[in-house]
């Protein structure tokens, strides 16, 4: 097919999950070399959308199109012999597998003889996946068990890029991936591009959407309220369309000062976790958001791990002013009024089988036990109702298992459930990962309210405006080391920052 | 850049196949140096041709249902009545073993060893029931079926008829190791190296990315059905070749026959982090089975005593073995 011909073809879509219309009538043209952003709230039907067109769910009504001819993919395999794949936000590899036979893992028959599977050859041929695609190098004997998320997206994107896709869905990857890996993967996208291949991007930063993609599609509620072209939209218009109202306020803040207390609330001297961060030294201080940026290797998310007691420290202390005690576990951070907020959600954070209430009280266990550590399950259940009001969580009560919601609002339960509690120090681990922008807004509000209420924050993002947003002072890091410090009233810039970082 | 990505993985192979190297020297170096150990704990005693025959001979059943438990904890599973299968399992070898010879033998414990673990695994794939709650209940009811069918009968005579003598070749040596040897490399690349082996390992470590990357979960569960079926029939069989005899449980007492099998399988799992834990099957059953006697010769107590030593010593080998693992070891 040449390029600007209709490759897939949607027409009046719906999907129900009981009573929820999770698609309504959705109408959706995707052209061969575009790349087609898909935009819209968390819980607005986008996962839902691509998820029938990679052969994950069965739709209910209307009708797809591949090719001119009519397309009901019965499985996610189905839809690779189509030659349509898919990065999932929430899926993942399997851990007890090594990387490579992840990459081809439901179908290794290729390289099966006689019932044995060539592992050699199945290795040589993942690996040629990723130097074809400039991918970062993976180990393809090791277990992806204990990889990093970002080195797991990889070989998901492998995966995905195995079955050589006329369609490449990509479902909010680039906010698991640091700021090397990113333009990486823009690279790959337009290389795609070039060969005349479709790409169906999602991800809720806006800006990134409209500088990768050709067109957007903006869904809210389950339907689409409209398409555009990348190059005669802006953000504004993308995220009016998404909440179906004018954005009022910034996202950041708007002052250029560093603004906090003289009281240091806690000292880290001299931490060396080996082989991920060396010789860390800083002070935090009251009411300060300290920001860490980097890039992939650079150490940064080791940084909240060892803060809040995770990692085994080789040498230094990280010493808490307020108890006078270091930090040597996570047990005895939380007892300190630490909370931490890791990045990799599913698998550092959430309980994902168990409720919702169970997820928010978690943290605030000590505090809610009555007399011979009993648990009042009313007490229990008013302070997730509260707080779940409060963070306007979308769920049917606070009874329903966490993996039924949405990224976003699963992102509002792991920070939210802090709140609940009287904190000295929060670390952030990229706390806006994989969320919308109106919990975006609302959880930076979160973030300047705590600001104010004299909370230390350590922030922690792969996403350079977050940091340059909202900190007091930050902190470039680079192959385990600090290497630069520049304080809000400085050159507070993301040259000054990608200068140092690369 | 390329060149450069592929002479770093290179360097890394190489570098983890040193390891491996290292490791495999180091494990025989341990190995022998428990056994002199042993040897001169008893005072000279373990490390005598009758000793070490029969320690082989007495770790090879529980070998083979190791390895069934490979299967089937690697794919999130758990099946507490693969004892009382073996009860059955071996008194069938033996009762069709005295009817028909060593034909007898072999499919008595075969057939009903992969029947019924085929049956529970069907159990598992279509009721939904949690497997070890499931397990639990088809326990009893195989203890039952055992024991109904020596009803009325005195307690003696709940040791079921020998298996005649003439049939129990398959119990000792050398043929009991052969077969074991034969098992061990199918049994390797049939966990390792075919698509069932991966798909089992694939549901047991993520089964919502196995079953979107087209995986078919119940197919999977019945392969595990067939597979360990068969591992469990061999192990009745052979037990049955090598006591000659067996004893109907009843009160869920035939969990006890699995007891050293998860012994063997939790000792293979805690080396899995640096040797395949098919092949590390086998020497943790002889060193268990070498604890055993070494514990027997000091004097202690067959039974809970000796089970109690035998639970230390794998805490300990544990212990030594997650050194340096980071994260919880579930």
């Amino acid at each position: 097919m040449s390029t600007g011909q209709t490759i897939l073809e949607i027409k009046g879509l719906n999907k129900y999950f009981g009573p929820t219309h999770a698609n309504k009538n959705i109408d959706f043209t995707l052209k061969t070399g575009e790349i087609h952003g898909l935009i819209g709230e968390n819980g607005s039907g986008k996962s839902t959308l691509i998820s029938q067109i990679a052969g994950l769910y069965g739709h209910d009504s209307g009708e797809m199109i591949l090719k001119g001819q009519h397309y009901d993919p019965q499985s996610p395999i189905d839809a690779n012999d189509h030659k349509i794949s898919m990065v999932m936000q929430e899926l993942g590899v399997v851990g007890t597998l090594p990387a490579g036979m992840n990459v081809f893992l439901g179908r290794t028959d290729k390289f099966t003889k006689f019932g044995i599977i060539n592992k050699k050859q199945l290795n040589r041929e993942a690996q040629a996946i990723f130097e074809k695609w400039d991918l970062p190098r993976v180990p393809m004997n090791k277990l992806t068990d204990g990889m990093m998320i970002e080195t797991r997206k990889m070989i998901e994107l492998a995966r995905a890029l195995s079955v050589d896709p006329d369609i490449l869905i990509l479902d909010e990857i680039t906010q698991s991936l640091s700021l090397n890996n990113r333009r990486k993967l823009v690279d790959l996208i337009n290389k795609l591009k070039e060969d005349g291949k479709s790409i169906i991007v999602i991800t809720h930063d806006v800006e990134e959407l409209i500088e990768i993609t050709d067109t957007i599609t903006v869904l809210r509620d389950g339907a689409v309220v409209g398409n555009v072209m990348s190059a005669e939209t802006t953000p504004d218009e993308i995220k009016q369309m998404m909440v179906g109202r004018a954005m009022e306020g910034g996202y950041y803040r708007e002052d250029m000062v560093p603004e906090y207390g003289d009281e240091v609330v806690l000292s880290v001297k001299n931490v060396t976790v080996k082989g991920e961060i060396e010789d860390i030294s800083f002070d935090l201080h009251k009411g300060e958001i300290l920001g860490f940026c980097g890039l992939s290797d650079s150490g940064i998310h080791s940084i909240g791990k060892a803060v809040y007691g995770l990692s085994k420290l080789q040498k230094g202390t990280i010493h808490l002013n307020e108890k006078n005690a270091d930090i040597k576990s996570a047990p005895q951070a939380l007892r300190s009024n630490m909370g931490y907020v890791p990045k990799d959600r599913d698998n550092e954070a959430l309980m994902i089988h168990a409720s919702i209430r169970d997820n928010f009280v978690l943290p605030s266990l000590t505090e809610l036990q009555g007399p011979i550590a009993f648990l009042s399950p009313a007490k229990l259940s008013r302070l997730a109702s509260e707080t779940s009001k409060q963070l306007s969580v979308k769920m049917t009560g606070i009874g329903q298992p966490m993996d039924a919601l949405s990224g976003g609002n699963k992102q509002k339960v792991n920070f939210g459930r802090w709140l609940a509690k009287d904190l000295k120090v929060l670390v952030l681990d990229c706390p806006t990962r994989g969320v919308d922008v109106g919990v975006k807004a609302y959880i930076y509000s979160l973030m300047k309210q705590a600001k104010k209420d004299g909370i230390s924050i350590v922030l922690i993002s792969d996403e350079l405006t977050e940091i340059l947003g909202m900190s007091d002072r930050l902190f470039v890091m680079k192959d385990g080391k600090i290497t630069k410090e520049i304080r809000r009233d400085e050159d507070f810039t993301e040259q000054s920052v990608i200068g140092v970082m690369i | 850049m390329s060149n450069e990505k592929t002479s770093d993985l290179t360097i890394e192979l190489k570098k983890e196949r040193a390891g491996q190297i290292k490791f495999a020297i180091g494990f025989v170096v341990v190995f022998f140096a428990l056994l002199v150990l042993f040897h001169v704990i008893t005072g000279g005693q373990f490390l005598s041709g009758d000793k070490i025959t029969v320690v082989l001979l007495h770790s090879i059943w529980p070998t083979f249902a190791a390895w069934a438990l490979c299967f089937i904890f690697a794919s999130g599973y758990t099946d507490l009545s693969l004892g009382g299968i073996m009860v059955l399992g071996s008194v069938s070898a033996c009762i069709f073993g005295n009817w028909y010879g060593y034909i007898g033998v072999v499919l008595g414990g075969l057939i009903v060893g992969l029947v019924l673990t085929f049956i529970n695994f069907n159990i598992f794939a279509f009721t939904k029931i949690p497997s070890w709650i499931a397990s639990i209940i088809l326990a009893l009811i195989y203890e039952a079926i055992a024991f109904g069918m020596k009803m009325g009968a005195s307690t003696k005579s709940l040791v079921d008829t020998e298996l005649n003598r003439d049939y129990r070749l398959l119990g000792k040596l050398p043929w009991s190791f052969i077969i074991m040897l034969v098992c061990l490399v199918i049994v390797y690349y049939i966990y390792n190296r075919t698509t069932v082996g991966t798909n089992i390992r694939a549901i047991g470590g993520n089964a919502d990315v196995s079953k979107a990357l087209g995986i078919n979960i119940t197919k999977t569960l019945l392969g595990i059905g067939v597979i360990s079926g068969i591992l469990v029939g061999i192990a009745c069989f052979m037990q049955e070749s090598y006591a000659g005899r067996v004893t109907v449980k009843t009160g869920l007492t035939s969990i006890n026959m699995i007891l050293q099998p998860m012994a063997i399988y939790l000792l293979a799992k805690v080396l899995e982090k640096k040797m395949n834990i098919i092949i590390a099957v086998p020497f943790c059953s002889f060193i268990i089975y070498a604890v055993f006697n070494v514990l027997s010769s000091l004097g202690v107590p067959s039974g809970t005593l000796q089970e109690s030593v035998l639970g230390l010593f794998i805490v300990v080998f544990g212990v030594i073995g997650q050194m340096g693992v980071k994260g919880v070891v579930k």
